[in-house]
């Protein structure tokens, strides 16, 4: 008996693995798809539907804390790594910011805010946490003549992503199966 | 956990309206004002200039003459050129209010709009990055 539940741990563990890797490879695709498209007209750099959140929200609802954040920060070294270190270093702090706060409304509210809300919150953090990057790279920026931007472009951003989230939480069930 | 609740259409009502309350007050208190544009290149700042009505001028910075900005005779300034490859500088347009600013990041060209006797200290102490230092910690 003891020997099967220990077998069923290291399964356990090996499927989390395999999960993780799946993830992060579908947020890579993600990120490709949405570069392929030409940026937004918008009068803001980096401000993007941010695809590749839908991978991370689905393992920070349905999965552990600690295998969204490690897709975020692969992510971010996948990105540094592609399109160098200063693009790197803005997915990275737009991803931490963005889990993090969408954890914060996760644990504030005890798990009844919606995908919606939560989506929203985390685009914009995301959009906050970039835009810090950008103004410590490139000297200081005057956050309340882009916070409208920010606040609005997050809560499209937010809308899309948990949209798209919804119709694909069903795949991501088969993958875990 | 939901997909939607019918709350969230009041936070999200919420937060357009805060944005619209913010811009609204920010674009009533900087219209009007006398600017100055600074051009930085990596932070450095290479070169200020005026921002007075009635002027028009096309210019590059010297440490890269693929990015040229204009100053239109409204007292606005622009990207017009620049050899990046996603010209969101060029599509941010022109700006003319103080606090507002253009960047081209892949050339590491910024341009920002600062009132012409320098920040008072009156504004939100909301400037964040180096530039914050002139205002924020230091008083």
């Amino acid at each position: 008996m003891k020997g099967k539940s220990d077998n069923s741990k290291g399964v356990h563990k090996t499927r989390s693995l395999v999960l993780t890797g799946l993830l992060f490879a579908l947020a890579l695709v993600l990120t490709v798809v949405e570069n392929a498209f030409p940026a937004l007209p918008l009068p803001v750099p980096g401000v993007k539907f941010g695809l590749s959140n839908i991978a991370v929200m689905y393992a920070l609802f349905f999965l552990k804390k600690s295998q969204a954040f490690s897709i975020a920060v692969l992510k971010g070294l996948f990105v540094a790594a592609t399109r160098g270190v200063i693009a790197g270093i803005l997915s990275i702090s737009g991803g931490i910011l963005s889990l993090t706060v969408m954890i914060i409304i996760m644990i504030a509210f005890n798990k009844k805010a919606s995908y919606v809300i939560e989506s929203i919150s985390g685009a914009v953090a995301h959009n906050l946490g970039q835009f810090i990057a950008i103004s410590f790279i490139y000297t200081g920026m005057y956050l309340v003549a882009y916070l409208p931007v920010l606040l609005i472009s997050g809560v499209v951003a937010g809308i899309v992503t948990a949209t798209l989230l919804r119709f694909i939480i069903p795949a991501f069930d088969r993958l875990g199966q | 956990m939901k997909f939607f609740k019918k709350t969230d259409i009041i936070a999200i009502a919420a937060i357009i309206a805060a944005a619209a309350a913010i811009w609204l007050i920010y674009s009533q208190a900087a219209s009007g004002r006398p600017v100055k544009a600074e051009i930085y290149y990596y932070s450095q700042l290479v070169e200020t200039v005026e921002l007075a009505a009635g002027r028009e001028k096309v210019f590059s910075v010297p440490q890269d003459d693929d990015v040229v900005l204009r100053i239109d005779a409204n007292g606005s300034i622009q990207f017009i050129e620049s050899d990046c490859p996603d010209k969101v500088c060029i599509k941010t347009g022109r700006i003319h209010l103080a606090g507002q600013s253009a960047a081209c990041l892949p050339n590491g060209i910024v341009v920002k709009i600062v009132p012409a006797d320098g920040w008072n200290g009156d504004e939100p102490d909301i400037i964040i990055g180096s530039g914050g230092k002139q205002t924020g910690s230091a008083q």
